[in-house]
């Protein structure tokens, strides 16, 4: 009896701990659903080419999108479903390339959703969908196709890891060491997540930021993501917006030092009036983004204190190391 | 009792021990320096079931190490610009001989022995030329410096003995470092990464560059398939979303060609491969801290798949595949996915060595 006792304790699944729980549940689970709804609105929207909803739904999409593209584990990273939504940085413009490509060929792929899931994947997603709202001249009948062929497929992408979270995911995050489970323990659970939520800021500041910041002798303002739309900030702020709320239900305690960052931060986006950051090319505003992203900066100081030293999570000792 | 045990420590005591083989010090079948807890370094042995052979004590950060290809000897390289390298007789667990570079010169880390282990290899900075060396040493006179060879580049990082041959290869990495200025990259506009092939007297054999659009991609690690073809793995020194595949093969018949990968395989490597292992069923790993994921590739170059796991870097082969050790102390097994064997409290540093890889 008492053996199976034992065999019992051993049997039962990890829990994981309450910031684990609370990221699943608050975060991760409605930012899903969010995400899947927002896609469903566009494709509805995206029926008729020349409604003035198009851009509005648009921008509710991709505003989903920023409020969980941080969680860059789980079915999003399969089959590259995440450039397949969001092709950036891309410094080579594929983007460009693929959506000149499919235009210039008339591929019949845009009527198709099977085959519209074989084209490149940088013509798939939100950025090959801006420059078909934000910067082809005057829509055409194949463009508005190749329009409802993204919409379709973002809102089929998203359906999927909405779904995939739903069903089995969540649970096996919630309770790993469970068979099946990719996470073996609570303290892989939580790096994952903390992972996930240093990533996401380092996103921010060297690519969001650092990109168009370029230097000082040579600033790149068409680096800035999502420019042609004029998201490039608003992409900044829901990005740390997103990171904040993560942060918060990740730390389970206080964590004042971290949300004070990110509430610095937060309010210089707010007053940044330069939703394209194309200011970086001009001297007399280029600091403001530079400190911008020196508050950032700030925002991961204090995480790796208040957050990653009380979970015992350090950066990578590999990862670090540059050799 | 008259256990092997007490025999061996009875031939410690005594101090004769007479040149034990790996087989008397708990059969470990690699090797990879680690920092403990407490903030020490320590080499460890490893067997391929993930367990620990033995664990001794180093003065300072490892980075890889050399077995020697007869007797449980290792030497354990500190990581650049370190100037001393330690051999340790890992049957009596102490250092035998500190190897110090000569004035002028720095290690890179790395290095092999000659295929009859009388010889010694290691990678060094010629500090006032920047120009690459690599030292030669004899075994037999107590690891004395017997001379020195052009390693045929600037930054000579990875050095390995084709297994079953004399021929040494060495990953010229390029980039230009002095020690007053740290892990400062001061020529990247100019480097010119290689891959050189040395005879075991230091004649270059063969020299192999990159396309002149690649030269920001620096060869950095190497290992040696069982048809003498060296896997390449690369850290990109640009734009890491526009970094190239950071895996090429290299033989004589085909010279250097570059790995064929999937965009998103490619931007998960964060443009950094931190290791590369030619695995005992001849598929090879690739491994990214940074991106935190292991590549797997066929023989031939192409991408196989992908796994995820934190802070892995060290990768190696085994008889019939693979393993891979990470920074949280996790001893994983290479085949379709990973699967953890061990997980031990210490932070395995960039290289698992495959004492197999000596042998041959």
């Amino acid at each position: 009896m008492k053996i199976f006792a034992l065999s019992l304790i051993f049997a039962l699944p990890t829990l994981a701990d309450a910031g684990v729980e609370a990221v699943v549940d608050a975060h991760i689970l409605p930012g899903y659903a969010s995400f899947a709804d927002a896609t469903q609105d566009l494709a509805e929207v995206v029926q008729t080419c020349d409604s003035p909803d198009l851009k509005p739904a648009y921008h509710a999409a991709f505003d989903a999108w920023l409020a969980i593209s941080h969680i860059q584990f789980g079915p999003v990273e399969e089959n590259g479903r995440s450039l397949a939504i969001a092709y950036w940085p891309d410094p080579k413009d594929q983007t460009g390339r693929a959506v000149a490509r499919l235009i210039g060929a008339n591929d019949p792929a845009v009527e198709n959703p099977a085959a519209f899931n074989e084209v490149s994947v940088a013509a798939q997603g939100f950025f090959a969908l801006e420059r078909l709202l934000f910067d082809t001249p005057e829509p055409t009948e194949y463009t508005c196709a190749f329009t409802r062929a993204i919409a379709l497929h973002l809102a089929s992408a998203a359906a999927t890891l909405n779904d995939e979270w739903r069903g089995d995911l969540a649970g096996l995050l919630r309770n790993p060491g469970q068979d099946g489970s990719p996470w073996q323990s609570p303290a892989e659970a939580l790096r994952v997540l903390y992972t996930s939520l240093t990533s996401g800021l380092e996103f921010i500041k060297d690519q969001r930021i650092g990109r168009p910041l370029g230097t000082f002798e040579r600033p790149r303002p068409t680096r800035a993501e999502a420019y042609r739309s004029e998201r490039s900030l608003r992409n900044v702020a829901l990005g740390l917006s997103a990171l904040r709320a993560m942060a918060v239900a990740l730390a389970e305690g206080d964590i004042p030092d971290t949300t004070a960052a990110f509430d610095r931060a937060l309010a210089s986006a707010q007053t940044l009036d330069d939703p394209a950051l194309q200011g970086v090319a001009d001297p007399g505003e280029r600091f403001r983004v530079e400190a911008l992203q020196q508050q950032v900066v700030g925002i991961q100081a204090a995480i790796a204190t208040e957050i990653g030293a009380a979970l015992g999570v350090q950066a990578g000792f590999n990862a670090m190391d540059g050799d | 009792m008259a256990t092997r045990r007490g025999f061996l420590a009875g031939l410690l005591a005594s101090g004769a021990a007479p040149g034990l083989g790996w087989a008397d010090v708990g059969g470990p079948t690699h090797l990879s320096a680690a920092k403990t807890p407490s903030g020490d370094f320590v080499l460890t042995g490893l067997r391929d079931d993930g367990s620990l052979a033995f664990q001794l004590p180093l003065p300072a950060r490892g980075h890889a190490a050399a077995a020697h290809p007869q007797f449980a000897e290792a030497v354990a390289f500190a990581r650049r610009p370190g100037t001393f390298a330690m051999v340790i007789d890992c049957a009596r667990g102490r250092v035998a001989h500190e190897i110090v570079a000569p004035r002028g010169h720095h290690f890179y880390g790395h290095g092999a022995f000659s295929a009859d282990g009388a010889r010694l290899f290691t990678t060094e900075n010629h500090i006032e030329s920047g120009q690459g060396r690599i030292g030669i040493w004899s075994r037999q006179g107590g690891y004395t410096r017997i001379g020195e060879t052009s390693s045929g580049g600037i930054g000579p990082h990875e050095l390995l003995r084709i297994p079953g041959t004399r021929t040494l290869a060495v990953a010229n990495g390029g980039i230009l470092t002095r020690p007053e200025t740290g892990r400062e990259k001061l020529n990247l506009n100019e480097m010119r990464p290689n891959l050189t092939c040395l005879s075991e007297d230091g004649e270059q054999i063969a020299q192999w560059d990159l396309p002149p659009d690649l030269h920001h991609n620096s060869l950095r690690h190497i290992a040696a398939a069982s048809d003498g073809t060296i896997a390449c793995a690369f850290q990109w020194q640009g734009d890491i979303y526009d970094a190239p595949p950071l895996l090429a093969l290299c033989s004589t018949d085909s010279g250097l060609r570059f790995a064929s990968m999937p965009d998103s395989a490619m931007r998960n490597m964060a443009g950094y491969a931190g290791s590369v292992a030619v695995l005992g069923d001849n598929r090879i790993a690739l491994s990214s801290p940074v991106g935190g994921v292991a590549q797997i590739f066929d023989s031939a170059g192409r991408f196989e798949s992908e796994m995820k796991q934190a802070d892995l870097c060290g990768v190696a082969a085994t008889a019939t595949g693979g393993l891979a050790t990470d920074g949280l102390g996790g001893v994983h097994r290479i085949a379709d996915r990973l699967s953890l064997l061990a997980r031990h409290d210490l932070a395995f540093d960039n290289h698992l060595v495959a004492i197999r890889d000596a042998l041959g």
